[in-house]
């Protein structure tokens, strides 16, 4: 019995002519932590959107929990894995009615955790007023804070993140990659050029070389 | 008492004043001269032809002929209605009608019945106008509304898409979009009935007060039609986007590119 959380077999990626990725295969198991590198445009973005549904491969196939991932178990996959993107276009609005609506989905209703934020807050270097602020007032890396607590906040244990430290000073990241690189029973597929991710028991996986 | 009629060269005492606008165009170098003529003409086309057309309707007055004439006004205002939004005709004709049918002919009836209480629901001289006011109206509301919900939702990809990694449904996803955009359609409806009367005399009123009618008749018209007029768009417009919904996200949850017009993508 194979205890494959995540399965990429054989997959390849054609966008008309351009070739994004060939053959790609990669087994992820609960626990790992896997850190994608390449160089930028070789598809490491879209390996990440793959199990949201959110990019589709060319041929082969995607496994999420040992089934094939289609349009009736992605929705699964999304209720299961958290997936921070490299875009920080997140919401119009402010920082709180953003949680307030995402915890009104049926799927998250009553699971907000308000200790949990404000400790999320605090760790991650924010005032309280915040959450009154607008999202087009926030910085870069302010936004890049708020995916990630986002990410934690709706407690999931398998995250895709997509270079959510890039916009972070030094310090910063190495609070966020320690947060994550912490929880030995979560898994983690990482997009990173940031070394504060490259850790013991991280496997680097090469992509499009 | 009937109005005063307005002879043919009279009508062209009217259109003289033209010439003020244009030589307003033509002294402030504002570059609508062409357009200003281009409307105008259209304008008078457009009336004659509906003048001569309604005469021979009215005339008629056979209740399936009046039906069939509200059809093609639906599908006029359906194909308009996805054209000047950039969609894809074949996609959405149908949801659209739909959208109007329910919308705008059952508000009508109930109208007619309710309302006017007219003997024959279908009598061409209630029928047309009072459908061509709401119809007016809720194409307006769903140009805008249809045409927001898209645009938004397609500018706004990464936003959308990241609602649903935050475990939405797809109606959850799609909610908030929907929402705001009808507002937006609603906005000038609600607008027009705090205003009117102060501001400006709607044109209807002002119409049957001229052909003669009590000035508290046309006005109890007035409520009506305003009632009416807003009712039909909210439905309209409401079930304008949830119809079309259904034929323009995959099962993925994600709006399908092919819904625009390839034009336009
Ligand atoms: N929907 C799409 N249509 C066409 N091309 C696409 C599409 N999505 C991605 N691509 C192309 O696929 C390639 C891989 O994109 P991807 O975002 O996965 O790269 P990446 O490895 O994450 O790069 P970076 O490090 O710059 O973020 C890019 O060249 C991109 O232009
Ligand atoms: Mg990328």
């Amino acid at each position: 019995m194979n205890s494959e959380l995540l399965k990429y077999k054989d997959i390849s990626i054609r966008y008309g002519e351009k070739k994004v990725l060939s053959h790609f295969d990669l087994d992820i198991k609960k626990g790992d932590r896997i850190l994608l590198k390449g160089r930028s445009g070789a598809g490491k973005s879209t390996l990440l959107k793959m199990p949201m549904g959110f990019a589709h491969q060319t041929s082969g196939n995607l496994y999420f929990n040992n089934s094939l991932l289609d349009s009736n178990t992605v929705w699964d996959a999304r209720k299961r894995i958290a997936y921070v993107s490299q875009d920080l276009d997140i919401y119009e609005g402010s920082v709180n009615e953003f949680i307030e609506e995402v915890f009104s989905y049926s799927f998250n209703e009553g699971k907000l955790d308000r200790t949990k934020l404000r400790r999320l807050l605090v760790y991650l270097g924010f005032e309280k007023d915040v959450l009154d602020m607008h999202f087009e007032e926030l910085s870069g890396g302010e936004k890049q804070r708020i995916g990630i607590i986002m990410s934690v906040l709706i407690g999931k244990d398998i995250y895709l993140l997509d270079e959510v430290t890039s916009s972070l000073d030094s310090a910063l990241k190495e609070k966020v990659a320690n947060y994550f690189l912490e929880r030995k029973d979560w898994t983690l597929v990482i997009i990173s050029h940031d070394d504060v991710w490259e850790k013991e028991n991280v496997r680097v996986v090469p992509v499009g070389v | 008492m009937e109005a005063y009629d307005i002879g043919y060269l009279s009508l062209i005492a009217c259109f003289l004043l033209l010439a003020i606008p244009l030589f307003v165009s033509h002294y402030l170098k504002l570059g609508l001269i062409n357009e200003t003529v281009v409307s105008v003409s259209r304008m008078i086309l457009q009336l004659a032809f509906v003048g001569f057309f309604l005469t021979v309707l009215f005339d008629l007055n056979n209740s399936a002929v009046n039906l069939l004439w509200l059809l093609v006004m639906i599908l006029m205002a359906s194909h308009s209605t996805i054209n000047e939004v950039g969609l894809d005709l074949k996609k959405l004709l149908l949801p659209t009608v739909v959208s109007f049918i329910v919308g705008n002919f059952l508000i009508l009836l109930y109208f007619n019945m309710f309302v006017v209480d007219l003997e024959n629901l279908f009598d061409a001289r209630y029928l047309i106008p009072i459908f061509g006011m709401f119809l007016g109206n809720s194409l307006r509301g769903n140009i805008i509304s249809v045409s927001n919900f898209y645009d938004t939702i397609r500018r706004n990809e990464n936003r959308y898409l990241y609602s649903l990694s935050l475990g939405a449904k797809r109606h959850e996803a799609i909610l908030p979009y929907a929402r705001k955009s009808i507002k937006l359609a609603l906005k000038p409806s609600i607008a027009s009935m705090s205003t009117t009367g102060i501001v400006a005399l709607p044109g209807m009123m002002t119409g049957q007060i001229i052909a003669g009618s009590s000035p508290i008749l046309a006005v109890k018209y007035q409520m009506a039609i305003m009632v009416g007029i807003y009712v039909s768009t909210v439905m309209t417009v409401a079930i304008g986007i949830f119809m079309t919904i259904r034929s323009s996200f995959d099962d993925y949850g994600i709006l399908k590119k092919d819904v625009f017009k390839s034009t336009n993508t």
